[in-house]
């Protein structure tokens, strides 16, 4: 069988519904979703940039089979949370936390989009908290800034000139901080907690694949 | 004092709509002894509030006036308005139902002259128009009331308008020393035919029913495009008076959902496919109907109807809940938002008027039904031996139309006559 | 019962009538035109004291016979209520000063109108007898049901219940019908969550154990005849005779057949052993169930793993080429039957393709449930269905995804959703039309299910599709043959819940008949109504038109081929006499002669008095009422005006109408409901008939040498409160403008 037709055999059969079930957070929800697209409609984001899949088409592309392409989608990672479609849904699915868990999926697996906004924040916020227990703002910011290349992190460094200069006066930015970050007081305890997180973590995984 | 006569051979019906006046006249027409509670001053119930009837789009008034003159023929039906039942004791084939009726302030010898409401000053909402407009306090309920009589409304008793309406009436008909009375009545079979309520559409947060005065429900789109209604007929926005001819129709507000009604009120879809058609007969080519919908539930040889509307042209369909509706504050309009599922397309439309398809909750909650009688988990009565001769008919045992609430009637007649034969007998 | 007639007039002065009416002059119009002798004014007539006036008069003096110069007919009836004598009313409220401005100008055209009222009121009294009920009853209690399905099962339960014996008759060899053939069946009660038993063993039982129930099997109807209260059913048996059985009332539950899934062979059906309709995957379900183990594919025996339904196949077709309706119940059925795989074995992929998923009230729930154990619902519209070896390629277009292209390959089995078609035997208002096809299609629906003896056709009437329905809103039991009930998707299409209470109202519909035929009353609309028609034979020319006519199937032919009446079939609407040319059908209440006296009494001023004279003819049902509410709303309408209610435009009689032109009226207007497909006739066929016998009224007038304008009839429902006036002004003016009748005075 070619990889075409493999591909097409899998669709609207019930393989991938069933690992989102398995796998995804909340994702035994997905096959209650009974189309009404009031979670779409409600979303405040507009789906612009990026939402390539509003919820209710993500839930589709699910029951269809469309692994690739959801997992591949932009969508899950422009959620901002704001609850709209939860509260709304009539079938009561939680809509918010199924984004999340798809993104969270697609990541590990390692087929969420590359240079994904989101993502990328993401990861920085989480790599650079889980260092000292606390978050650098400045080394945060400026891997933002500078995500898209040295050119374009001047460009938007100096477009924020004005605020960093405020945050400065206002003694709410230490440039030192840049070399030397201020860390919690226990960076040994929060490593320990991270770790024994990572490993329960990794058992309840473990428990649902099985 | 009002006396009624009654046995534990006489069947009780509670609710004066068209289930309630079915199942007693089926029983009466069968050779029974009913008494029919209505707690309205006139019966007819809901049904009668309704300009037209899907599919056939004629009036219910006309099989109301059938159902009138059966009534008034037959000798065996004792009608009790402004009554509600307050409880039932007792057991199959031998229940005492305790009734209250409150005061009508006039008598059977009111001719409906309507002298009365002349003389009266003050101004109520009308009920029969779900408040879109005021009427007399000193009323007919409206032109097919039956019983044909005025009622003069409790705010004004005590007040300078009552004794004005005093005055007015040649024939003493108005009596304002009419005080609430109960009266206990024995039955052998209880039919419950209270019928539904629209559900509270100021519950569905985002479609502004509280702060937008041109998102209206259905029922009150009935009103509008009846000729006989607040607007003579014509379909006016309530903000700015101006002529709906861009009306949206938003499905299962409130059905189907989990935070509001679970079940499906099964009525909604064939009522706006059929309210389609009120903004056409009125506004013709001009007149654009929209539909917002989950699923289109037009069951059996309902389909034809559904296939008519959706072959006009001035009729569109676009699958999708919507999320939530805003206003143009300068122009009145209400901006339907959300996306139509089918290949997903967003959209924000305006239109003049936005009619909520509210989805139908019996009236059986909170009514005061004994304890102990079975209800499933939207609170309609359902049909179970445990519930003993308490027999539930029409919209208070499920979610009907019409034509399904008097089958149901009609088998509950049936019901509760099998109870009372069964007295018969042993008494013999 | 030969007692005496004594006539006695009341006229009530109140409600303005007293200051509006010149009553002394009323009174004298009463004594000497309308020759009745005992005439009381009274202030407030419908008060206690008017109404012990009258009774007294009644109790005390031998009156049989009431007119009452008041309100309308409509109104007031608590307090005009003397069931024991005859009356009639001349509506002097609504019918005359409600419509009339109070102004000295006025003054004169008003008295007239209701002078000629009580003129009319007395002519009719005079005409009428008081109904004893037809003497033709019969006393059978006995229902007979037709079928043997869930709708028979609870119909002939429920009637024996009721303590009413019954006859069932089975076509096939075991009671049970479509139910029976069903693994398990919806829920119809909390909780809505799973399959739950067929419920049909019991019923068997039931109907087994109890004495007031006799069951034939195998056993067909041969023939049916009589009426309400006295039909005979000879049923033709197992062994081949006939057994006959009186009864008093029928419920016809003959069910339905699945739609055939070989008109689908784009489906698939037919093409492979694993493409099933509803009928089939229950065979499939059951016969897992009686081995114990899972649900077999077809082809192979293999167990299935994969499962697709298709909704709607067949059905909701526009093109005309399969059912155009919808089934209603099969959404649920194919939720069910994906339950049966899902509860069994979750890991079985079930897929419902679906365009409108339709499940009503708490069906949701039903859905719900099926979610949440792994039904998947997938909107789309499925194009094709591919067999390929032991599987099958669902080829549809998913409409949420808008993929034209979408296919489920590997599905193990395909369920289709094919619809009910009822068996509702002869079409009898078939048109025969051209063409092999039709011709096939007349052939299948040539075997009779009741085989009435009737004159006109051997089956109920039926609405569309074959399916029996009533076409009236508010009342869905009436079908065009008294007595005769249908019940269960022969009717519509329905659930199993919906069927059996279904057959319990039509269970009551016909306990209510056999009643009603035992003491000579009439059954819907007109309930309690003693009088019935009677037919002067001598004067019958045998031109069958009453027999033609008739919407309820109630007249035959006699061996003389004369028309002979069953009484407890007739509705008592009187299209029989309007019909008939000689006019000999009449009923006591109601006659060619209660009506034309009214005309004939009226006075009719000359031609020169610029005072024309205008009949309206208006069904007491619709156009009566409108009238009543337009006087409420203090409509001015013409004084020249006089309106006669008649139960349906059916019953009108042309001779009214040639009197009335012949005596000087003006014009005349008629006033029935909407005909034609959305007819809105209680009486069916009456407003229709009425219709077509005044196109040929145009005849008439040019042999009168008149103007056809002079002749109108109207559509006109309740609600035509602002129009039925404006309707009646324009008359009047177009009147002025033709001229005056020149048969005034003649």
């Amino acid at each position: 069988m070619s990889n075409l037709s493999s591909q097409a055999a899998a669709q609207y059969n019930n393989n991938f519904l069933k690992e989102v079930e398995a796998m995804v957070e909340e994702g035994n929800w997905v096959k209650m979703c009974m189309q009404c697209g009031v979670c779409s409609g409600s979303c405040p984001t507009n789906f612009q940039a990026g939402w390539d899949h509003p919820p209710q088409e993500i839930f589709m592309m699910i029951r269809a089979g469309k692994r690739e392409e959801v997992l591949n989608s932009q969508s899950m990672w422009m959620c901002t949370s704001c609850y709209n479609c939860i509260v709304r849904c009539p079938r009561k699915l939680p809509i918010t936390h199924i984004m999340h868990g798809l993104a969270n999926y697609a990541h590990r697996l390692g087929l969420a989009p590359k240079n994904q906004p989101t993502r990328h924040f993401a990861k920085l916020f989480w790599n650079n908290c889980i260092q000292t227990g606390r978050v650098n703002e400045l080394k945060l910011s400026l891997g933002l800034y500078f995500k898209d290349g040295f050119k374009q992190g001047i460009i938007n460094g100096l477009a924020m000139k004005d605020v960093a200069l405020g945050l400065l006066k206002a003694k709410r930015l230490n440039p030192f901080e840049l070399f030397k970050a201020h860390g919690c007081k226990d960076q040994k305890g929060i490593h320990a907690m991270l770790k024994k997180a990572h490993e329960i973590e990794e058992r309840r995984k473990a428990i649902k694949t099985a | 004092m009002t006396e009624v006569v009654a046995t534990n051979e006489t069947i009780l019906v509670v609710g004066g709509g068209i289930s309630g006046m079915t199942a007693a006249l089926e029983a009466a027409e069968t050779g029974k002894n009913v008494v029919l509670v209505e707690k309205n001053p006139a019966i007819g119930g809901r049904t009668s509030q309704l300009y037209r009837y899907f599919p056939k789009l004629c009036h219910p008034i006309c099989g109301l006036e059938i159902n009138l003159r059966r009534l008034k023929s037959n000798p065996r039906i004792r009608l009790l308005t402004m009554a509600e039942v307050t409880g039932i004791t007792g057991a199959k084939g031998d229940y005492t139902a305790t009734i209250r009726i409150t005061p009508r302030y006039v008598n059977a010898n009111c001719t409906a002259c309507g002298d009365c409401a002349k003389a009266v000053g003050a101004e109520i909402p009308n009920p029969f128009n779900y408040g879109l407009n005021k009427m007399k306090a000193a009323y007919l309920p409206n032109k097919m009331a039956y019983p044909m009589r005025f009622v003069l409304d409790k705010s004004i008793i005590g007040t300078p308008d009552a004794d004005k309406a005093k005055a007015a009436c040649k024939y003493n008909a108005i009596d304002l020393d009419m005080q609430e009375e109960t009266v206990q009545i024995k039955a052998g079979a209880v039919v419950w035919a209270t019928g539904w309520q629209p559900y509270d559409a100021n519950k569905i947060q985002p479609y502004g029913y509280d702060r937008f005065k041109n998102v209206i429900t259905s029922v009150e789109f009935e009103r509008l495009a009846d000729p006989h209604g607040p607007t003579s007929g014509k379909i006016l926005r309530p903000s700015d008076g101006k002529e709906a001819k861009n009306v949206a129709f938003i499905q299962c507000a409130g059905s189907r959902d989990e935070n509001h009604l679970r079940h499906c009120s099964r009525i909604c879809c064939m009522a706006s496919l059929k309210q389609t058609n009120y903004v056409e007969e009125r506004y013709g080519n001009e007149g654009k109907s929209t539909i917002y919908y989950i699923d289109i539930r037009a069951i059996d040889r309902f389909e034809d109807f559904y296939a008519k509307v959706q072959a006009n042209p001035n009729v569109s369909f676009i699958k999708s809940k919507v999320a939530k509706v805003t206003q143009d504050d300068a122009s009145g309009d209400v901006i339907l938002h959300g996306v139509n599922t089918e290949g997903y397309h967003r959209y924000a439309t305006p239109h003049d008027l936005c009619v909520l398809a509210v989805g139908m909750e019996p009236s059986v909650k909170g009514a005061n039904i004994p304890a102990e009688i079975l209800a499933d988990s939207s609170g309609f009565i359902e049909a179970d031996p445990a519930n003993g001769a308490f027999f539930g008919a029409g919209c208070a045992s499920n979610a009907l139309d019409v034509n399904r609430s008097v089958q149901s009637a009609t088998a509950a007649a049936l019901r509760a006559i099998q109870v009372v034969n069964r007295v018969a007998k042993a008494e013999v | 019962m030969a007692v005496e007639k004594k006539v006695a007039a009341y006229i009530c002065q109140g409600c303005g009538l007293g200051e509006r009416l010149d009553t002394d002059a009323l009174v004298d119009v009463v004594k000497k035109e309308g020759k009745i002798q005992q005439v009381k004014p009274h202030p407030f007539l419908c008060s206690s004291e008017g109404v012990t006036m009258i009774q007294n008069d009644i109790d005390n003096d031998g009156v049989s016979h009431i007119m009452i110069g008041a309100c309308s007919r409509r109104a007031k009836t608590d307090a005009f209520n003397f069931p024991s004598v005859a009356m009639s009313r001349a509506n002097l409220r609504e019918g005359v000063i409600w419509i009339r401005p109070d102004t000295e100008e006025a003054r004169e055209t008003t008295q007239e109108m209701a002078e000629d009222y009580l003129r009319m009121g007395c002519a009719e009294i005079k005409a009428m007898r008081q109904p004893e009920g037809n003497p033709n009853t019969g006393t059978s209690k006995t229902l007979l049901v037709v079928g043997g399905g869930i709708t028979g099962m609870t119909a002939a339960l429920e009637a024996a219940k009721t303590g009413y014996p019954v006859v069932l008759v089975e076509k096939s060899g075991q009671l049970g019908g479509w139910a029976a053939k069903l693994h398990m069946r919806v829920p119809s009660h909390e909780p809505y969550k799973a399959p739950v038993d067929n419920g049909v063993a019991g019923m068997v039982s039931a109907i087994e154990a109890d004495p007031n129930i006799k069951v034939y099997l195998n056993a067909t109807l041969a023939k049916t005849s009589g009426a309400p209260g006295r039909f005979q059913a000879e049923i033709a048996t197992e062994s081949g005779s006939t057994a006959t059985e009186d009864v008093g009332a029928i419920v016809q539950a003959t069910g339905f057949e699945l739609y055939d899934a070989n008109k689908l062979p784009e489906l698939g059906y037919g093409a492979s052993p694993n493409v099933v309709d509803q009928g089939g995957l229950e065979q499939l379900a059951r016969e897992a169930a009686e081995r114990g183990g899972p649900i077999l594919r077809p082809s192979d025996g293999q167990p299935v793993k994969s499962v697709v339904f298709v909704q709607c196949a067949g059905q909701r077709d526009a093109s005309g080429t399969h059912l155009a309706y919808c089934s209603g119940h099969c959404c649920n059925t194919s939720i069910k039957q994906a339950m049966y795989f899902k509860d069994a074995n979750a890991d079985i992929d079930t897929t419902v393709l679906y365009t409108d998923l339709r499940t009503p009230g708490n069906g949701e729930d039903f859905y719900r449930s099926a979610q949440e154990k792994g039904v998947i619902f997938t909107k789309g519209k499925v194009a094709s269905v591919q067999p390929a070896g032991n599987t099958c390629k669902v080829n549809f277009h998913d409409l949420i995804l808008d993929d034209q292209n979408a296919s489920i390959e590997n599905a193990d089995l395909v369920v289709l959703a094919t619809g009910q078609v009822p068996n509702s035997g002869v079409n009898i208002d078939f048109k025969a039309v051209e063409g092999e096809e039709a011709a096939a299609e007349v052939e299948k629906k040539t075997i009779s299910i009741l085989n009435l003896d009737y004159r006109q056709g051997k089956d109920v009437p039926q609405l569309k599709y074959g399916f029996t329905d009533s076409h009236f809103i508010c009342f869905p039991y009436e079908t065009r043959r008294t007595g005769i009930y249908t019940a269960g998707p022969v009717r519509r299409p329905m659930d199993i819940a919906q069927a059996k209470e279904d057959a319990t109202g039509a269970t009551l519909k016909a306990i209510q008949a056999l009643e009603n035929a035992a003491i000579g009353s009439a059954a819907h609309p007109r309930s309690g109504d003693l009088s019935y028609p009677s037919v002067r034979l001598e004067g019958c020319t045998q031109c069958k038109r009453c027999t033609v006519e008739c919407p309820f199937g109630a007249i035959d032919e006699d061996e003389k081929r004369y028309p002979l009446f069953n009484e407890s079939r007739c509705r008592r609407c009187g299209t029989c006499m309007g019909a008939c040319p000689v006019r000999v059908i009449s009923f006591e209440n109601y006659s060619v002669d209660t009506v034309g006296s009214q005309i004939k009494a009226v006075s009719i001023p000359d031609e020169f008095s610029e005072k024309p004279r205008i009949l309206v003819l208006a069904c007491e049902n619709d156009a009566y009422p409108a009238m009543d509410m337009a006087a409420m709303n203090r409509t001015e309408t013409s004084s020249f005006v006089r309106v006669v209610p008649v139960r349906c435009l059916g019953s009108v009689n042309t001779i009214w109408i040639t009197d009335a032109l012949n005596s000087g009226y003006d014009g005349v207007m008629l006033m029935g409901c909407k005909h034609g497909d959305e007819y809105q006739c209680h009486f069916v066929k009456g407003s229709e008939l009425a219709n077509y016998r005044m196109s040929k009224i145009d005849d008439t007038l040019k042999g009168f040498n008149l103007e056809t304008d002079r002749v109108q009839t109207y559509e006109v429902a309740i609600t035509d409160i602002d129009r039925v006036p404006k309707l009646i002004n324009d008359f009047e003016k177009r009147m002025f403008e033709i001229g005056m009748s020149p048969f005034k005075g003649f």
